[in-house]
């Protein structure tokens, strides 16, 4: 009865951390791809990067956290603000526009793959942050860490916070038009060019904010950058582009999918569970689940 | 008369031929290609190789150059790693080749010396495929993986006679060759191993299994994971109620140890090298001091290796080894001491070394380095086990 309860209570914990987190990063790759047509596929690098640098601002420098995060942000910010400006917003007026998008945003997480191994690759291939808090949340009879527990309830808020925008804001209801038809929403007096512009700096400081708290959960290396570029798209695709709400349910589908086929089997087959789980919505869905 | 100046004219033309030789000696250092991960996954290790070598390369040649080291970036990439060899030896014109860090880019290297006949030296890779029954060109310095597995078992019995161990750690192959080790003299030695968790490559969470290791209850956990993984499998392993004493860490380079951090004060880990050993030679606390001033922390076995190779080349080239045929004669002969540690390097017919390792315990981790004190050391013969059964 004990193990029992400690592998649920530590599945429901897994679940619910990896779920958020990842769903966080995916929901900013699907802001950028709903609104703008672009598969981000340099998102996972901007993740990592997000995370590189709030380890080197709050660790090597050993800035406080209130300083760390927002200068992570601005740096971030001014990346995504140069790329929008220089390359993106070229081929707003094409229709198909997605292709070129991809081979661009290849390139660009190749650069900056490159990048990365150049500089922070050469001090060491762990990047572990020093936590902010110490001590844990026990969820008898199982206790895990506050920093990871700050880092769960840091990323719901951020889905929520994201939910709430896009249905309250005047802004976030525009980018929802836009999602939901361009053409009709440039009919409507909406100024997409803008929106694009708009939701590309959203989408890249959500993800930011992803790669922030998975740096507070766990320790990055220079390959999680990949990892988490094709999981956040097979979360984006199967939850619908554009969709915040389909990124969350799909996000917590693949972390209780991981959680529970560790324990009833082995992690590497969990690792092909949560493949066969969206490969079932899509058949259910084959547009994405809240796609629209 | 005539005899005399017969004599005098043979010992000119020794004299000459002396003369001629010598010079030629000291003007053409040994050539040693350089293959090395300077960029891609393991950027980090094959840099801080690099630079230890080249700290070493700077102390060989201050009298007179001796070697010459030609460096090429292999990008971690075994086809890359081949085609690199291939560069050296046919445009570089080098003698020997040395230098990868990694198991899959060392197996590539391996490949290519063997069937081409230029002499490897390889200074850090333990997968024991390297020097497997039958290699002729290919001498590696560290320790097989399988022996760092038979390591774990001997050390943790002397801890708990008969413990219980559980196991967790990522599937690469030099851990795959550490947990074959571990398994077959764990049921040798009677340690039970209750658990046993591999994940794949790709993991980032491992709150479920390690709630699975610590439902088990065992004495001790060996945990290896790889890079950011073998950090987040510690904190998970603690934040559950693990003491730091309760872990072993198969292998643990100073960065590694860094990265553990203060919470794994305590812990036990594996090495080759360490900086806080009382028993470094001179030259091997010269080189903490200076590799330190350089780059800003201590070396821990990757560097150590590393620079040692340059030592051990210096030995083979001072004994007249210039040749392909005589650097493999030297190095199949040779029975000397590590230049830093005074540890024997002897290698056995297949160019693998006679086995060894310090068991350390973490006493304080700081922000740039940290104590740790030696617990046990343990050396054995590669026969001991069946490394090639064990991890093909």
């Amino acid at each position: 009865m004990d193990e029992f309860l400690l592998l649920t209570v530590s599945v429901i914990t897994s679940g619910l951390l990896v779920g958020t987190i990842f769903s966080v990063v995916a929901a900013g790759l699907s802001l950028i791809h709903g609104t703008i047509l672009l598969p981000q596929a340099a998102n996972g690098q901007v993740f990592l990067g997000a995370g590189l640098l709030f380890w080197l601002f709050g660790t090597t420098f050993e800035w406080p956290l209130w300083v760390a995060v927002p200068l992570t942000f601005l740096a971030v910010a001014a990346f995504a603000f140069a790329t929008e400006r220089l390359v993106l917003r070229h081929f707003y007026p094409l229709k198909d526009r997605n292709i070129s998008y991809l081979i661009i945003t290849l390139g660009l997480a190749q650069i900056l793959s490159g990048v990365y191994t150049g500089t922070f690759g050469k001090m060491t291939d762990t990047f572990q942050i020093v936590p902010p808090v110490t001590g844990f949340l026990v969820l008898e009879p199982f206790p895990i860490s506050n920093a990871r527990a700050i880092a769960f309830a840091l990323a719901a808020l951020v889905l929520v916070g994201l939910i709430v925008f896009l249905r309250m804001h005047r802004i976030g209801r525009a980018l929802r038009a836009v999602f939901q038809n361009r053409d009709v929403a440039r009919l409507r007096g909406i100024n997409t060019p803008r929106i694009y512009r708009f939701a590309f700096l959203l989408g890249t400081m959500v993800t930011t904010a992803g790669g922030i708290l998975y740096a507070l959960a766990y320790a990055l290396d220079l390959s999680v950058g990949w990892t988490m570029s094709l999981i956040t798209f097979a979360i984006m695709i199967v939850g619908g582009p554009g969709s915040i709400v389909g990124a969350l349910c799909v996000g917590l589908v693949f972390g209780f999918t991981q959680a529970i086929v560790s324990v009833i089997a082995d992690p590497t087959i969990a690792t092909f569970a949560y493949l066969l789980a969206m490969l079932a919505m899509l058949f259910v869905r084959p547009s994405g689940l809240f796609a629209r | 008369m005539a005899d005399f100046k017969a004599a005098s004219l043979r010992g000119a033309l020794i004299a000459a031929a002396v003369l001629a030789a010598g010079p030629a000696f000291a003007q053409t250092p040994l050539r040693v290609g350089w293959n090395s991960e300077l960029s891609g996954p393991w950027t980090f290790f094959g840099n801080a190789c690099l630079d230890a070598a080249r700290l070493a390369e700077g102390e060989v040649n201050a009298g007179k150059k001796i070697i010459e080291l030609v460096v090429q970036d292999n990008q971690t990439n075994p086809a890359q790693a081949a085609a690199v060899s291939r560069a050296l030896d046919t445009q570089e014109k080098v003698t020997m080749l040395s230098g990868p860090t990694n198991a899959d880019t060392s197996l590539a290297v391996y490949g290519y010396a063997e069937e081409n006949k230029v002499p490897f030296l390889v200074p850090v890779a333990a997968f024991p495929r390297l020097t497997r029954p039958g290699t002729t060109q290919t001498f590696r310095i560290e320790p097989d993986a399988v022996g760092w597995g038979y390591a774990a078992v001997k050390f943790l019995n002397t801890l708990k006679p008969g413990a219980t161990i559980g196991i967790i750690m990522n599937d690469f192959a030099v851990h795959r060759a550490i947990l074959a080790g571990l398994k077959y003299q764990a049921e040798k030695d009677g340690l039970k191993i209750v658990s046993e968790i591999v994940f794949p490559q790709s993991a980032s969470d491992a709150t479920v299994q390690v709630a699975q290791i610590r439902a088990k209850k065992p004495d001790y956990v060996i945990v290896a994971g790889g890079s950011a993984f073998d950090v987040t499998l510690t904190n998970q392993l603690l934040d559950v109620g693990f003491k730091p004493d309760q872990l072993y860490h198969p292998y643990g380079s100073t960065k590694q140890v860094l990265s553990w951090g203060p919470r794994s004060v305590g812990s036990y880990f594996g090495t080759f090298f360490d900086h806080n050993l009382e028993t470094l030679t001179d030259t091997g606390k010269k080189f903490v001091e200076n590799f330190r001033k350089a780059k800003g922390y201590a070396p821990g076995y990757v560097e150590n290796y590393c620079y040692s190779t340059l030592y051990l080349l210096k030995e083979i080239v001072e004994k007249g080894a210039t040749t392909r045929d005589a650097i493999r004669s030297a190095l199949s002969a040779i029975n000397t001491k590590e230049i830093t540690t005074g540890i024997p390097i002897v290698f056995d017919k297949n160019g693998a070394r006679m086995e060894y390792m310090y068991l350390q315990q973490i006493k304080e981790v700081s922000k740039d380095d940290f104590k740790a004190s030696k617990i046990n050391y343990i050396e054995w013969s590669p026969e001991v086990l069946p490394v090639y059964d064990l991890a093909p």
